[in-house]
């Protein structure tokens, strides 16, 4: 079985953490697949160059090696060398940081209109959530708080210190608006599938906009040190269709418009 | 700016909203329960005017609707076999099996209980952090409530949006900062 998880094919929620775990979760989003795209191909001319310098270091101890060769060739210069060993490595970070530049900028961009307003604010330890968008009145329609369920309270198949009691519920493949603050001390709200990571700064809204792309639970941990129970401040992304999403949210709305 | 140009051409996020959409936002489900209470009456009164001629005394027309009720069940999964789209909820919660009414439940369906509709992104606020976002929006409601009126319906659409991107504890505060006549923005 170790062996087994040495050669990782355990098989794990692909949207949660899971042990001795090098590469990425499944992407949920394109922002993810962008980052995960980046990543590889920026680990193709990483490659290259780690080859490169290798051969290169092996080559000067192999053949300058104290007792075979105890004087080396007195070369002090070599114009073509250096000019190639100046511009290459500087060619390789602009092959970098294009497409990195565009990715980080298509992140930050909100290009269509969201249909969907979430508020994550953190507190300490917990994460409350809030769709206002429903809201006539000032008064909080829909608010729930979102406590990691302890271990000892956990159940067969739940993940130890991920699982939270109310998940956040958000349709899939809609444009998502998520507000992300915090009440008392920084936290972030990090899900890795969908590619965000964002911290929560008291007295300041972060927007950020994700499209989940197919429904699914995705899951989260706190991304900021926010003080004893950081490790217990999970969060849980719950993707479902656009018609659940609507039954769930009107069901949890009336309820509370017939207590109000 | 944006937003005159905004309110000429319909969104993105408008375009792709689905077609048919509720009235009251708020609450969607309030026409489905108002289906639900009228559906069993029209279901009985067509059963009853095929009874009627065998059913003289209003007891037996009890019995019958009795009857017709077990028929129902019986012929509900064959119902819920015709309409695919109609999710199981929406099944159990109306007993009725008229043809027409679960095409009808198929049209409500497919419209979505509640609008998916909230701010707009706005090209004042391009960057992630959305504070004075919030805060321009919720001075913009209340300049428009001083100029327009209380309850203006121009101004509802700068409530939803201050709604949507403020966190309430912000909006309760503001509130009472405005009571007291210490709100730091300009009203």
């Amino acid at each position: 079985m170790i062996v087994l998880e040495w050669l990782f094919l355990t098989i794990a929620p692909c949207d949660a953490a899971e042990p001795w775990q090098l590469g990425s979760q499944d992407a949920a989003t394109p922002m993810m697949q962008g980052i995960m795209d980046l990543h590889h191909d920026i680990f193709f001319f990483l490659i290259l160059i780690l080859v490169f310098v290798l051969r290169i270091l092996v080559r000067a101890l192999w053949h300058f090696h104290y007792q075979k060769n105890p004087i080396p060739q007195r070369i002090v210069h070599g114009t073509t060398i250096e000019i190639l060993r100046t511009i290459f490595p500087s060619i390789i970070p602009m092959f970098i940081a294009i497409p990195s530049f565009a990715l980080l900028y298509s992140m930050d961009e909100v290009v269509v209109d969201p249909a969907i307003t979430i508020k994550a604010i953190g507190h300490q330890w917990y994460r409350t959530y809030e769709y206002s968008d429903y809201n006539s009145s000032d008064e909080e329609s829909l608010t729930f708080d979102s406590y990691t369920i302890p271990e000892d309270d956990l159940e067969l198949g739940q993940s130890r210190l991920l699982e939270v009691d109310n998940r956040v519920v958000v349709p899939a493949k809609t444009h998502l608006r998520i507000i992300v603050t915090s009440a008392d001390v920084p936290h972030s709200w990090a899900v890795p599938s969908s590619g965000v990571k964002c911290d929560a700064v008291p007295g300041r809204l972060n927007q950020i906009s994700i499209s989940v792309q197919r429904e699914g639970v995705y899951y989260g941990q706190c991304s900021e040190i926010c003080g004893t129970n950081h490790a217990f401040t999970s969060i849980v992304v719950e993707a479902v269709s656009r018609k659940d999403y609507g039954s769930r949210v009107s069901n949890q709305l009336i309820p509370q418009t017939g207590e109000a | 700016m944006a937003e005159a140009a905004s309110t000429e051409t319909p969104s993105l996020s408008e375009q792709y909203l689905l077609k048919k959409k509720d009235e009251n936002s708020d609450v969607g489900s309030k026409p489905l329960e108002a289906k639900e209470e009228v559906k069993p009456e029209t279901a009985i009164s067509e059963e009853k005017a095929e009874e009627a001629p065998i059913a003289a005394s209003e007891e037996k027309v009890e019995d019958t609707t009795a009857a017709v009720a077990e028929e129902s069940t019986e012929i509900n999964p064959a119902a819920e076999n015709n309409s695919d789209d109609a999710s199981a909820v929406e099944t159990e919660s109306s007993e009725t099996v008229e043809q027409q009414n679960s095409d009808e439940q198929e049209a409500a369906d497919e419209a979505p209980q509640i609008k998916l509709e909230t701010a707009p992104a706005d090209f004042r606020f391009p960057t992630t952090n959305q504070t004075r976002h919030c805060f321009t929006r919720y001075i913009e409601y209340h300049r428009c409530i001083a100029a327009k009126g209380e309850g203006a319906p121009e101004c509802d659409k700068f409530a939803k949006y201050y709604r949507s991107l403020c966190p309430s504890e912000w909006i309760e505060r503001w509130n009472e900062q405005r009571e007291n006549g210490t709100f730091p923005g300009p009203l």
